[in-house]
């Protein structure tokens, strides 16, 4: 299983790598939403809250922007039939949900830095941020997978994704916003409870997800 | 249809009668907020139907998963029902906490954790109808709804038990609360309990003809194809 697992996951990136699309288009568009962003507040002090609510709409949406692909790629090239023959259900979704994560975790490494440096922000906990947005991204990652598996089978449409992506992921867009001000401001204390929960979060959403996956996986 | 469910489904015309007349003539008015306090005995009902809805929307739709043989019919378009009739209620739990909000605190929308749930638990029902439009046609419909179902029913008890209680709320100390006492009149207590029933039982009639229209239709669907 694992060998299959690490194949699958191998064959994902070169493929994506072949075309960088789904890469391309998250990015371009965290990049442009922070340079736009900069350029229209032209040096405007944001408090830490509205400061972590934009880090988080950018990074909600560059990741809406990508990954879906995962799925939504194997349905139009028409691959994922073959897939189903040859691949296990089990080892379709960790490597995909493994994928997303990685894929997360490259957004996360992009955006972050880009929106500290043109929004001029200083950071007070770099340690309880740089935790958060992992945490944070774990959470996205985790919960859009088996929803990406899903919108695939509707026909891959981007704005469904978004719409049912995003009331799943309010709390945690909700807590990692409030967690990010306590970073960016130096109020968090050390016992703070988010990063528990956004970990607890990812734990519990990929167990459910785990497990219904093989119901939308495989057609009968 | 077992005796249980008939005598669910007829009692509601004894209950919602007198959790009205309770509600209006019984019930005493709170000492504060006077007779606008009387919404209480609408406003909870709602919610609290609202939520098993869902729940029972999520329960048929893991039966539906589970059910290999399909040894049960039409699980995945019952939950649906339900899933209808909890946005309808939790739809009318926010029109009639908005009121009560203007009342009480002077501003229909006050952002207040407990509002913020009910918004919430919204989105995901919303986009639960439109995935299922989106799947129009599509053979893995029922399958595909009912595991966005699930979900959304493991989704709800951080909505209605956790965020109200982490973060600082308006509303006044729940009935499932830290010091385990209901802080209600006895004769407030008691018309509360009749109207949950009473609303209990008014969706168990709209789920039961919901039903039952659903039956209707399969067996015309059936004839045709039969033709």
């Amino acid at each position: 299983m694992g060998e299959e697992i690490l194949r699958n996951l191998r064959k994902d990136f070169l493929v994506e790598f072949r075309s960088r699309f789904a890469l391309n288009v998250s990015i371009a568009f965290a990049v442009i939403a922070t340079v736009s962003l900069s350029l229209t507040a032209g040096g405007t002090p944001f408090s830490p809250l509205v400061q972590s609510i934009l880090l988080w709409i950018i990074i909600f949406f560059s990741a809406m922007n990508g990954l879906s692909h995962i799925f939504v790629r194997e349905e139009d090239q028409a691959t994922s039939l073959f897939l189903r023959i040859t691949v296990s259900v089990d080892s379709v979704f960790i490597s995909k949900f493994l994928y997303n994560q990685i894929f997360m975790m490259i957004i996360i490494a992009v955006v972050t830095p880009l929106f500290l440096f043109f929004l001029q922000i200083h950071v007070a906990l770099i340690c309880y941020f740089i935790c958060t947005a992992i945490a944070g991204g774990m959470a996205i990652a985790s919960c859009t997978t088996i929803v990406a598996a899903m919108v695939a089978k509707a026909g891959g449409r981007g704005s469904l994704f978004s719409i049912l992506s995003f009331p799943l992921l309010l709390p945690v867009l909700w807590v990692s916003i409030s967690s990010t001000r306590g970073a960016l401001d130096g109020s968090s204390p050390a016992e703070d409870a988010s990063l528990v929960f956004l970990l607890a979060f990812s734990g519990f959403i990929s167990a459910i997800s785990f497990l219904l996956f093989r119901f939308v996986w495989i057609e009968e | 249809m077992t005796i249980l469910t008939r005598g669910v489904i007829k009692s509601f015309y004894i209950l919602m009668p007198l959790a009205i007349i309770m509600a209006f003539l019984w019930a005493p008015s709170a000492a504060v907020l006077g007779d606008f306090s009387r919404i209480i005995y609408f406003h909870v009902p709602l919610a609290w139907v609202s939520v098993l809805a869902f729940l029972v929307s999520g329960v048929l739709s893991v039966a539906y998963l589970m059910d290999k043989k399909k040894r049960y019919r039409w699980l995945d378009e019952k939950s649906y029902n339900s899933a209808s009739i909890g946005l309808a209620f939790a739809i009318l739990t926010v029109i009639t906490g908005s009121l009560w909000a203007k009342l009480t605190w002077g501003s229909f929308w006050n952002w207040d954790p407990r509002e913020t749930s009910v918004v919430l638990i919204l989105l995901i029902y919303i986009a639960y109808f439109s995935l299922r439009s989106g799947l129009s046609g599509n053979e893995q419909r029922g399958v595909i709804g009912s595991s966005y179902l699930i979900l959304a029913m493991i989704m709800l008890p951080f909505f209605v038990f956790l965020a109200p209680r982490i973060y600082d709320s308006l509303h006044p100390a729940t009935i499932i609360n830290a010091d385990k006492r209901i802080y209600l009149d006895g004769r407030m207590r008691m018309t509360l309990l009749v109207s949950v029933l009473a609303f209990s039982s008014l969706y168990a009639y709209i789920f039961h003809l919901m039903n039952r229209m659903l039956s209707v239709k399969k067996a015309t669907e059936d004839l045709h194809a039969g033709d």
